[in-house]
């Protein structure tokens, strides 16, 4: 079940390198801005998953529309000649290290409410599924 | 619970999908931008001025093909035209002795061929190592000299009209670029040629004093040459007029 989320990440990078689609270069900037957006969604759809918040309409929702937003912010800049695509890029990124970072917090707290509960055999309620 | 899990692993699993899709055509595309640099200009303007020059480049070659064919087809009818007149056939000889002088037709003949290097710089003034304009003209000169009936730099003929001259690391030969090693090649009598090159205080006597790099000329039974070409700048003009 775990590995489903992996098994479709492999799927869609075959499926990019097996369809010959190319995107124009001067589309190349949008894209990757796009991708950044949607690494942020993933991440953040992981972290509420880990805090029981997530909600699946609003993760879907979210990584289609970051998406669609990124680029377009992206291409707003461009047309006016501000370099929005940088605001894009940093927010995104500093959202992404955030996530990240609480993702690695929530791990380890586990690991250490694992090892004192087995260890005092004291139930910590944090990771009951 | 079940469900929110299920929703969640379906959701992420698609997203995840979008995701390395997206993230290997970027990655494709910027590893193709990668290999090819030169085909990805980003300038549109450049782009088109790069077809616009393959295609002057395209009909050059063209002109040019049409060129060699027109003339292979003259010296047809001018060898049926020659007949059995004496004079007439003295004069075509003639004829074919200027053009091989001006570089028209492609020749083919035993000759003596020597290559220029440049030489390793030992301290001292650095430019008189290196192989200069002057002094392939000074080799060309010498072969002319000695009754070379054609000669050829890198393969490029250079005929009356031909300059060779310098331009930063590289020799412009009729407007071609062409870079160490000179491989010149002569056709004429081996032996006098080979001579003129090699004589006490000749020509290539003085290069290998100045520490540059010369071969011995080689004498060579058949050295194929092709007729003279200008380069892809302006002077085509002054090798078409020649031929009038």
């Amino acid at each position: 079940m775990i590995w489903l989320p992996v098994i479709g990440l492999i799927l869609g990078v075959g499926i990019g390198f097996a369809v010959n689609v190319t995107i124009p270069v001067a589309y190349s900037s949008y894209l990757s801005i796009a991708i950044l957006a949607a690494l942020d969604t993933v991440f953040g759809g992981i972290r509420a998953s880990l805090e029981k918040t997530f909600d699946g309409a609003v993760f879907l929702s979210g990584f289609f529309f970051n998406t669609l937003v990124a680029a377009l912010l992206a291409y707003i800049g461009v047309q006016l000649g501000v370099d929005l695509y940088l605001a894009a890029v940093v927010a995104f990124g500093v959202r992404l290290f955030q996530n990240i970072a609480v993702i690695r917090r929530i791990a380890f707290n586990r690991m250490h409410t694992r090892r004192t509960r087995s260890a005092r055999d004291s139930g910590n309620s944090t990771d009951a599924s | 619970m079940i469900a929110t899990r299920t929703k969640l692993t379906l959701s992420l699993t698609v997203v995840a999908m979008v995701l390395g899709f997206m993230i290997s055509v970027q990655y494709k595309q910027q590893a193709s931008a990668r290999l090819a640099p030169a085909t990805m200009a980003r300038d549109t303007d450049e782009q088109k001025m790069m077809a616009q020059l393959d295609a002057l480049k395209k009909a050059n070659a063209d002109a040019q093909k049409e060129l060699a064919d027109l003339t292979s087809k003259l010296s047809v009818y001018e060898k049926q035209s020659a007949g059995s007149d004496g004079s007439l056939k003295q004069m075509q000889q003639m004829l074919q002795d200027e053009r091989i002088l001006a570089g028209l037709t492609a020749v083919e003949g035993p000759g003596v061929s020597v290559t220029l290097m440049d030489g390793v710089a030992k301290g001292g003034d650095v430019s008189q190592y290196l192989t200069h304009d002057w002094d392939i003209r000074s080799v060309i000169n010498e072969l002319f000299t000695a009754g070379a009936e054609a000669v050829a730099i890198n393969g490029y003929r250079v005929v009356a009209t031909s300059g060779v001259f310098c331009t930063g690391p590289v020799v412009r030969v009729n407007d071609h670029r062409i870079g160490a090693p000179f491989v010149i090649q002569a056709i004429g009598d081996p032996q006098t040629l080979k001579s003129a090159l090699t004589q006490q205080g000749g020509v290539l006597d003085l290069l290998r004093q100045r520490g540059v790099n010369v071969s011995d000329p080689q004498i060579q039974q058949v050295i194929k040459m092709p007729p003279f070409t200008a380069g892809p700048t302006a002077g085509g003009q002054s090798s078409d007029d020649g031929e009038g």
